[in-house]
């Protein structure tokens, strides 16, 4: 079976061969503490670096390419607009918030703290 | 009375109710995938759709107003959902407005409730039933689980014809693509509320019922336009693809 590894948090969470699933889900469901907010592209928040396994992974589309620009080319991608259909690794910092919030952003920060999920 | 299920028991029974009448299975989703939809039958879809999502946040809101707060993680969760539907980016409405335009279509067309199916207000009806009138996790169950967590399903196969066959940019095809990925989530926390808050046989039993009844209601409305707007055109629908289930649909 194949299976994302989460490694930030040490987990394995298997999927069927043959489907393809989306990483942001999975970690939901395993509680396996991947940070997030709006799950639609927007915030950044679940960005993962993705340490093995790229070539298993569907090719960022229009939301998260607009959102993560040089990021995707740093190995980054976002948790909710991923899936994938074979073995990955991913990392993150567990502190992470959304790009926007982030001290020195041109946003200034802060805006949709309070929308933070609790998956 | 059954007994309580476990979890992993209760979420294998939950994806088994929907399972066998999926509307990516019925006879306009097979025909949009194969790329043989013409763009004013896209049109007659997103008019429909408007009507039977457009009050999304309605339903979400009378669900609210129906979970006690002790749950209060299924309360915020339902609070979150809202605001992503209407407030958090473009307003989902107007995003499959968005596509109708790219149709042909206008949005006072996609508005105007007479060039609806009643089979959508029908849908619509049913929604604001159970989002009003059961308790939060049946609602929940039907509404999450049964409705909204088949959309990535339906969209996945959907998306890319519509990109690939049919010709439209990626900004005229939003709608969907948010949907792929927002509705996976809220599918997943829809999940997380049922499993944690069915907690009686009764109550686990009841949203099965609701999840069942969900697939059928969508299931038929996604029929419906096919006969309504696809038919007079192109006759009825015959599957091509020997791995598709036989539904008659
Ligand atoms: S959770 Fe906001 S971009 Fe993925």
């Amino acid at each position: 079976m194949p299976r994302i590894y989460f490694k930030t948090v040490d987990r394995y969470v298997e999927f069927a061969e043959g489907e393809e699933v989306n990483v942001l889900r999975m970690a939901i469901r395993e509680h396996c503490d991947v940070p997030w907010q709006c799950a639609s592209g927007n915030c950044g928040t679940d960005r993962l670096v993705v340490e093995e396994g790229s070539e298993n992974l569907d090719p960022p589309r229009r939301r998260e390419r607009a959102r993560l620009g040089d990021l995707v080319d740093e190995g980054y991608r976002l948790a909710c607009q991923t899936y994938t259909r074979g073995d990955v690794t991913f990392s993150w910092d567990p502190d992470q918030v959304g790009l926007d919030d982030e001290p020195g952003s041109s946003d200034g920060g802060g805006s949709r703290a309070g929308w933070a999920g609790t998956g | 009375m059954a007994d309580l299920m476990s979890h992993s028991e209760f979420r294998v029974a939950l994806e088994e109710a929907f399972s066998g009448t999926m509307a990516k299975d019925a006879s306009f989703s097979r025909a949009w995938a194969t790329g043989k939809l013409h763009k004013q039958h896209f049109v007659h879809w997103a008019t429909n759709h408007y009507h039977y999502i457009g009050p999304f946040g309605d339903y979400l809101g009378l669900m609210y107003a129906n979970t006690p707060d002790h749950a209060r993680d299924a309360k915020d969760f339902l609070l979150q959902n809202m605001y992503e539907e209407e407030l958090s980016d473009d307003r989902h409405t107007d995003l499959l407005i968005r596509f109708a335009e790219a149709c042909g279509g206008t949005r006072a067309y996609v508005q105007d409730r007479n060039n609806a199916m009643p089979f959508a207000k029908g849908m619509q009806g049913w929604m604001y039933y159970v989002s009003g009138r059961e308790n939060f996790v049946v609602s929940s169950a039907a509404l999450i689980v049964g409705l909204e967590s088949q959309v990535p399903s339906i969209y996945r196969t959907q998306y890319p014809t519509l990109i690939d066959k049919y010709g439209f940019s990626e900004w005229e095809a939003e709608f969907f693509d948010l949907h792929i990925t927002s509705d996976e989530i809220h599918g997943e926390r829809g999940y997380q509320i049922v499993l944690k808050y069915a907690d009686t046989p009764e109550l686990q039993q009841r949203c099965l019922h609701y999840v069942r009844e969900a697939a059928d209601m969508r299931f038929a409305y996604t029929k419906a336009l096919y006969q309504t707007y696809v038919e007079p055109d192109l006759g009825p629908w015959v599957e091509e693809d020997e791995r598709q289930p036989a539904l008659v649909g």
